[in-house]
């Protein structure tokens, strides 16, 4: 009904600034290119994402935002956490089901093994160039994957127990004996973001970072999301954190705040790639161009996201990526560290 | 058991076979049917696990190498090990919360039974793991409510409690199993009638004497039961080991399988590393045998009998508080917890006035279609579960029982009606994903495959209830039908289920409720249209999203009981399980 309604409004409004009026309403703005992927996309009618990038409300907003600027076209998703989205998605391959189009993991590593399978085809998006200069490097330079999210890891603390002056200002700010039974963390084990994060501190302190973070017995939970959990509590002080839920507890009265590090925040940066066996190819190829957009992007910084593509403002109380001091380590860094600090971290705190 | 009556006469071919069917023993294909829908549910996801252990991931040729990885590791080792002290402790604590209690609402003139009750079935029904957050917050070490109040009251530097040692999981699994404990022993208690005790008192026992020396014992079967059950629920549990026992730096099985399926995924260690559970329940099973083989447990003959409580006395009082204080252990304190963010803004923020609200609630259960569809789904698929279970386990109960098959056959039976129990839940989604999403079962991504899932993962429960519940029943009641000219589904039907009414009223909520809570099975069958609550509530656990968890794990008790409630009037019976007419 919304659509038929924004058509018969539209039409006239085009027809008033003297453009043509195209037959099919919103296609009127459309590069020819957008819309042959729209037509071609309309006949496959829907298709599915499998998604680890965001949580559940901000992924049906994104889906409804989708059908909204795609009418016609239905987007569904399964969301869960990157692992799971991978075995389910190989549960699916090897029963020769294919139930979804798009893939979205956290976890690098997947492409590459999906990329060996044969398993994800090659996509330039044409809306590359709106993307944030900074994020570029991070695409796939043979175009099997593209990065439709971003997200940092940094310092949260509870503000009810830390003052702003005296929190963290930097990674090491974290060793400080008086941090001794205050800080909380993940388990690189069970979260790409916490791996990763090993992954950086390992390259910028060496391990001898965690021998001594090892000394101030912090708290060590599953997902980089549990620390929001433990600073609510007041179990935990201060935590290496996610700056996306930390924010979004904030924003409901919790006492958090992110501290950016003088040293760099861990950039986060997720793909999305169009599988090989995709039911709805071209519906999944008009996904990947709507995530560079900024409809997808507006929804993302709503809540707390950083978007991945230039000139939208940002939430409140928050800076924009171009003004962030970040860091990640290289894709190869990455791919090679994680299972070697997993080792590492079982080793330095016995689980 | 003779199922052909051989006729002497030489008559046509047709009459013969005419007499034949006449005299079958026409139940005997039900109990074929039962062990053909048995071979689809268990032994198929079963052998094609044990296949896996042995299969190289890349080539699928035979390999030992799963095993090597599985074992080859002290640290693997270790978490077998925490796993057993674990289940064994869990299990024993379960036995000390919910024998005295069964006891007490079955055979005791104690009051207050009905709250009792109530707080035993909304423990039962919170989800582990939400039971876990609320212990977090409760006996952290830091900040822990209670670990606070004992600093204030004794000026102590730091708290009393620590929830993230063996001991916190120890006791907060045993919290959120030990209604198994009290349904199995209660409904078997609700059966022995008092002559026995009666015989006793006038021998000049106390009622002490009595109930520890007679009472117990005749329930023993149910007891073990449970005591088997406890035990491999704790240690296949995933949710709270992996909130309690990873800040607490040490590993259980299930933490450590669920590394194995890190990428990339070892199914074949992960089927290897759980080989030992299988062993342990044979294990088990074998010890039940010895124990309960060499007596009678038959409690309900055909002779009437009738239940009396058992004075308490001043006594009374005592028992309510030890039944009070279990309950604010699993269930009143948690709850407040849970409550408490439940209907907070932000619950970081404490009790405050300004920071109360409905919003999450409202939001929860009118605004947000994902949580209403999924709120269907979770009890039509429970329901649907606990109805296929029990029916299977029932009629399996039944034929090995009365030996309707034969003894060796029934007990590879009652083994395989058992085995679901020990495989954790994300082992037992892989089997059956390998054994059903590929023709002719092609049941991925439909609501069968949870549903056949959920009936397969609690099938264990609802078998020992069954059994527990079949072997109390003297088997000449039917034989008096059957004498009288009745068939055997005459016998069933009209006298072995109603005695069993109540046995299966305790089995459906020990079926449905886990049903309604489970997870590990879930997450990986699950897809978009068949979304269930237990996976929402995890996905906002991992989202650090406290209040929607929180309201959505309130409004999962809350339709749990109320639906029990109504369910158990709507059956004619209050919902204390007490026998409406005699």
């Amino acid at each position: 009904m919304k659509k038929s309604h924004f058509r018969t409004l539209l039409a006239p409004l085009c027809v008033a600034l003297g453009l043509s009026a195209a037959p099919f309403g919103a296609s009127a703005q459309m590069a020819p290119w957008e819309a042959a992927l729209y037509e071609a996309a309309k006949k496959e009618k829907e298709f599915t994402v499998y998604t680890a990038h965001y949580n559940t409300e901000e992924m049906a907003r994104i889906c409804a935002a989708f059908d909204a600027k795609y009418p016609g076209v239905k987007c569904n998703f399964v969301r869960t956490t990157a692992q799971v989205a991978f075995q389910r998605l190989q549960q699916d391959m090897k029963s020769n089901v294919a139930v979804a189009s798009v893939f979205s993991s956290t976890d690098t590593s997947h492409y590459t093994a999906l990329r060996k399978d044969g398993a994800i085809i090659q996509y330039k998006p044409n809306n590359l160039d709106k993307m944030v200069d900074s994020l570029k490097e991070y695409n796939d330079p043979e175009n099997y994957s593209t990065v439709t999210a971003a997200a940092l890891m940094l310092i949260t603390y509870n503000t009810s127990l830390v003052s702003e002056q005296d929190a963290p200002k930097n990674w090491p700010d974290l060793l400080d004996p008086k941090w001794k039974n205050k800080v909380s963390i993940g388990h690189p084990a069970f979260s790409g973001y916490v791996g990763t994060w090993v992954v950086l501190m390992r390259k910028l302190y060496g391990w001898d970072y965690f021998e001594k973070l090892e000394k101030n017995s912090p708290q060590i939970g599953r997902s980089v999301n549990d620390t929001v959990t433990m600073l609510n509590a007041k179990e935990r002080w201060v935590a290496a954190g996610p700056e996306a839920t930390t924010l979004l507890s904030r924003d409901k009265g919790n006492p958090l705040a992110v501290v950016y590090p003088t040293d760099g925040a861990l950039l986060m940066v997720s793909p999305s790639s169009v599988l090989a066996k995709a039911p709805s190819p071209n519906a999944g190829k008009l996904f990947i161009e709507f995530m560079l957009d900024k409809e997808a992007a507006e929804v993302q910084v709503k809540t707390h996201s950083l978007s991945v593509i230039k000139g939208i403002a940002t939430g409140p109380g928050k800076k924009p990526l171009e003004a962030i001091k970040v860091a990640r380590p290289t894709a190869d860094e990455i791919a090679k560290g994680i299972p070697e600090v997993k080792e590492q971290f079982r080793d330095t705190f016995g689980i | 058991m003779s199922t052909v009556n051989p006729s002497a006469r030489p008559v046509g071919r047709m009459a013969v076979l005419g007499q034949r069917w006449r005299h079958l023993d026409r139940s005997y294909w039900v109990w074929l049917l039962a062990i053909a829908v048995l071979a689809i549910l268990v032994i198929n996801p079963l052998a094609r696990l044990l296949i896996v252990s042995f299969q190289d991931g890349e080539t699928g040729a035979f390999t030992l190498a799963n095993y090597l990885s599985a074992y080859g590791r002290t640290r693997h080792i270790d978490a077998l090990v925490n796993s057993l002290i674990l289940g064994v402790s869990a299990a024993s604590l379960c036995l000390i919360f919910g024998v005295p209690m069964a006891w007490a609402l079955s055979r005791t003139d104690m009051p207050f039974k009905g709250l009792i009750w109530i707080s035993i079935l909304g423990t039962f029904i919170i989800p582990p793991y939400l039971g876990a957050v609320g212990w977090i917050l409760l006996a952290g070490p830091n900040a822990g409510w209670l670990n606070r109040l004992y600093m204030a009251l004794t000026g102590a530097e730091s708290g009393l409690f620590n929830i993230y040692t063996m001991p916190g999981l120890v006791l907060v699994v045993a919290c959120y199993s030990f209604p198994y404990v009290f349904v199995f022993t209660k409904s078997a208690l609700d059966l022995v009638s008092s002559e026995m005790e009666d015989a006793a008192n006038i021998l000049g026992a106390g009622n002490m004497r009595t109930t520890l020396l007679i009472t117990l014992p005749l329930v023993l079967p149910a007891i073990i039961g449970a005591f088997i059950l406890v035990f491999l629920e704790a240690i296949a549990l995933f949710g709270s080991p992996a909130l309690l026992a990873l800040p607490g730096r040490f590993h259980v099985v299930t933490t450590q399988l669920w590394q194995f399926f890190e990428y990339p995924p070892r199914v074949g260690v992960a089927a290897a590393y759980a080989m030992p559970l299988l062993g342990i329940t044979i294990l088990l099973f074998w010890l039940q045998r010895q124990i309960t083989s060499r007596r009678g447990y038959v409690a309900l003959t055909g002779k009437g009998g009738e239940r009396r409580p058992v004075a308490l006395g001043v006594w009374r009082w005592p028992m309510l508080g030890f039944c009070l204080a279990v309950c604010t252990l699993s269930f009143f304190m948690p709850l407040t917890v849970i409550v408490q963010a439940a209907l907070s803004k932000a619950w970081g923020q404490g009790f405050t006035l300004s920071n109360f609200t409905l919003d999450n609630l409202y939001f929860t259960m009118f605004e947000n279609t994902l949580t209403r569809n999924a709120t269907i789904n979770t009890f039509v698929y429970a329901g649907a579960a606990s109805f296929i279970a029990i029916l299977l386990a029932l009629t399996i109960a039944y034929a090995v029982n009365r030996e309707l098959v034969g003894k060796r056959l029934g007990n590879t039976l009652s083994f395989l009606t058992m085995a679901p129990f020990v495989i954790p839940g994300i082992v037992l989604a892989i089997g059956f994903y390998a054994a059903y999403s590929s023709p002719p079962f092609m049941l991925y991504g439909t609501a069968w495959i949870l549903i056949l899932a959920f009936a397969t993962r609690f099938l264990p429960i609802a078998f020992a209830n069954s059994n527990a519940a079949i072997r109390s029943i003297n088997p000449e009641l039917e034989d008096a039908v059957r004498i009288l000219g009745g068939s055997r589904f005459t016998a069933i039907w009209r006298v072995v289920m109603p005695l069993l009414k109540r046995s299966l009223a305790g089995a459906f909520i020990l079926v449905f409720i886990p049903a309604t809570r489970e997870l590990s099975t879930a997450i990986f069958l699950y897809s978009i249209n068949t979304q269930v609550l237990s996976v929402l509530l995890f996905d906002k656990s991992d989202e650090g999203n406290f209040e929607m968890l929180a309201a959505i794990g309130l409004i999962l008790v809350f339709i749990t009981v109320t639906m029990i409630l109504i369910g158990f009037r709507l059956m004619g019976r209050d919902f204390m399980l007490r026998r409406t007419a005699a």
